[in-house]
């Protein structure tokens, strides 16, 4: 059951942080509430991805992870703002608004599920579907002081998601508190015979087993703002006062992850976004008389954003004769010998810990300077789960000039319910903050 | 075609295959970002080559129904969508 002020938060947070492209509305009281990324289809709603390539879309159907929580009792309340089709670590890249962070309205909330994050902030008892490719759901929760949960690859069902990198994409959830998560993330979960990469998946357990002991990989500490650095060592300082076991060790392959998952990602991507054309679906090129190339170049060059073709590009290009084997082969085969190295870890430890994010949210001002390279160097930490398809969480673990910090837990493939068992203990030791919101 | 640096030449390549129309701005600005971008990932040819790799970081099962007619959606909504002129899609000339 919502609270007296849920529809009011909603509109605030539409209104004044930018976190939804659509609501409903009327809220049903009988129901439990939650929002969709905009690159999750779902009936009533159009489903733009961010880009305006699809404008006017609005899908007859709901994908599965929407309709398992409809059947389980919740109402759909709106749909949140991300980078366009993903591709973004701060959601400044969208044709339908650019979230603004809970704690700062001059800040990122992170990217590229930024709407989902800054609702869930701001919304008590909200959950909100994200969709994580290199990061996107671990980054907006930690500039956003919330809990994101990035399940195994394959254990929601990913029909009716608007594709990024279809052996990247997971859809997950964000929210203030982790047995929000973990309710609403067994819903969600299992196999669904419409989406083959959910059919090989182990029965979920309905209770996971707290780890005792963390890796901390020391590649992941370099390059890290010292404020950061700081937070996340009293978060180990904590971990060590409820028993739980903390060691450094060595990952050697991080070094590969980030070039091997911007390779493998945009290349699916290039062909993914292949099907925008300007016919059948979003916006629909009106003079029929061009040759087809013309036709199809003409609004794919009107519509797409500067950061997605960016991305069509780089993919384009690795995929390309005399570059694939380079490249694009190359980065799966890194990506099998980084899954072989967590194998390594967690033979002796249940988790590997990392801060989520290397920095603060950082101010919009900060972020027009980057250069796009710098962009991508931001997502290092959260790019390795993604890449090797392990179930990841961020929490909140510090505050520092009143802005959160997060940390992040890695654990093997399907072992999702340990890391929320983490989560809960964590809760219990360290209480989270949240933006007192004035209507 | 150099496989070292991105010069326009290749950026207009690619940009042709991906059905991309740039302006010569453009050009110059995705082939210097493209180049730094690619310049930092030559770190993977330091990286071992295996053949043992799969396209998901998962196994995957091969899912197969009845044979048994079935219709999710009723394709007069999906028609509904696509700006139809008596049921077929409509597109741009072939030649």
């Amino acid at each position: 059951m919502s609270s007296p002020g849920t529809y009011d938060l909603i509109r605030y947070a539409q209104r004044k942080h930018r976190a939804f492209t659509e609501v409903v509305e009327t809220l049903d009281e009988s129901k439990f509430h939650f929002s969709a990324k905009d690159n999750l289809c779902a009936e009533g709603f159009q489903a733009r991805a961010g880009s305006a390539v699809l404008d006017g879309y609005s899908p007859p159907f709901d994908a599965t992870a929407i309709k398992r929580l409809k059947m389980g009792g919740g109402q759909l309340v709106g749909k949140t703002t991300m980078d366009e089709f993903g591709f973004g670590t701060f959601s400044v890249n969208s044709a339908h608004g650019i979230p603004l962070n809970p704690f700062d309205l001059e800040r990122s909330c992170g990217g590229s599920s930024g709407g989902a994050g800054a609702a869930a902030c701001l919304i008590p008892g909200h959950v909100a579907l994200g969709v994580s490719t290199g990061g996107s759901i671990s980054g907006p929760a930690s500039f956003c002081g919330v809990v994101g949960l990035s399940p195994t690859y394959g254990r929601v069902s990913r029909y009716g998601l608007i594709d990024y990198g279809n052996s990247l994409d997971k859809v997950g959830l964000l929210s203030r508190s982790s047995d929000l998560v973990w309710r609403h993330f067994r819903t969600m979960a299992g196999p669904d015979p419409k989406d083959p990469t959910s059919c090989a998946q182990p029965t979920l357990p309905e209770k996971g087993i707290m780890p005792t002991s963390l890796a901390v990989p020391k590649e992941a500490l370099a390059n890290i703002d010292p404020a950061v650095g700081k937070a996340f060592q009293q978060a180990i300082s904590k971990f060590q006062d409820l028993g739980v076991q903390v060691k450094e060790v060595s990952m050697p392959s991080l070094r590969y992850a980030l070039p091997a998952y911007y390779i493998l990602a945009t290349s699916e991507a290039s062909t993914n976004l292949a099907r925008y054309c300007g016919m059948r679906f979003g916006r629909m090129e009106e003079d029929l008389n061009q040759h087809f190339n013309d036709f199809f170049t003409g609004i794919r060059s009107q519509s797409f954003g500067d950061e997605a073709k960016r991305r069509i590009l780089l993919g384009t290009f690795c995929r390309m004769v005399g570059f694939r084997s380079r490249y694009y082969l190359k980065s799966l085969a890194v990506r099998q010998m980084l899954i072989e190295e967590y194998r390594r870890i967690f033979q002796e430890h249940q988790a590997v810990l990392t801060p989520t994010m290397p920095f603060l949210p950082p101010l919009f001002e900060e972020i027009g300077r980057m250069k796009p390279l710098e962009m991508y160097g931001a997502d290092f930490l959260t790019v390795p789960p993604n890449l090797t398809g392990m179930p990841h969480i961020s929490l909140p673990c510090a505050y520092v000039e009143g802005l959160p910090v997060g940390m992040q837990l890695v654990a093997d493939h399907w072992q999702e319910m340990d890391l929320l068992e983490a989560a809960s203990v964590w809760e219990g030791a360290f209480p989270y903050r949240f933006p007192e919101v004035v209507l | 075609m150099d496989v070292d640096s991105m010069d326009r030449e290749t950026i207009a390549r690619v940009a042709k295959v991906a059905r991309l129309a740039l302006t010569e701005d453009e050009m110059e600005r995705y082939a210097k970002d493209l180049d730094d971008i690619l310049n930092s990932f030559s770190v993977l040819d330091e990286a071992p080559m295996t053949e043992t790799f799969t396209f998901n970081p998962i196994p995957v099962l091969d899912v197969l129904r009845e044979d048994q007619p079935g219709q999710d959606i009723d394709p007069q909504l999906l028609r509904k969508q696509m700006g139809t002129y008596q049921d077929y899609v409509r597109g741009p000339r072939l030649s």
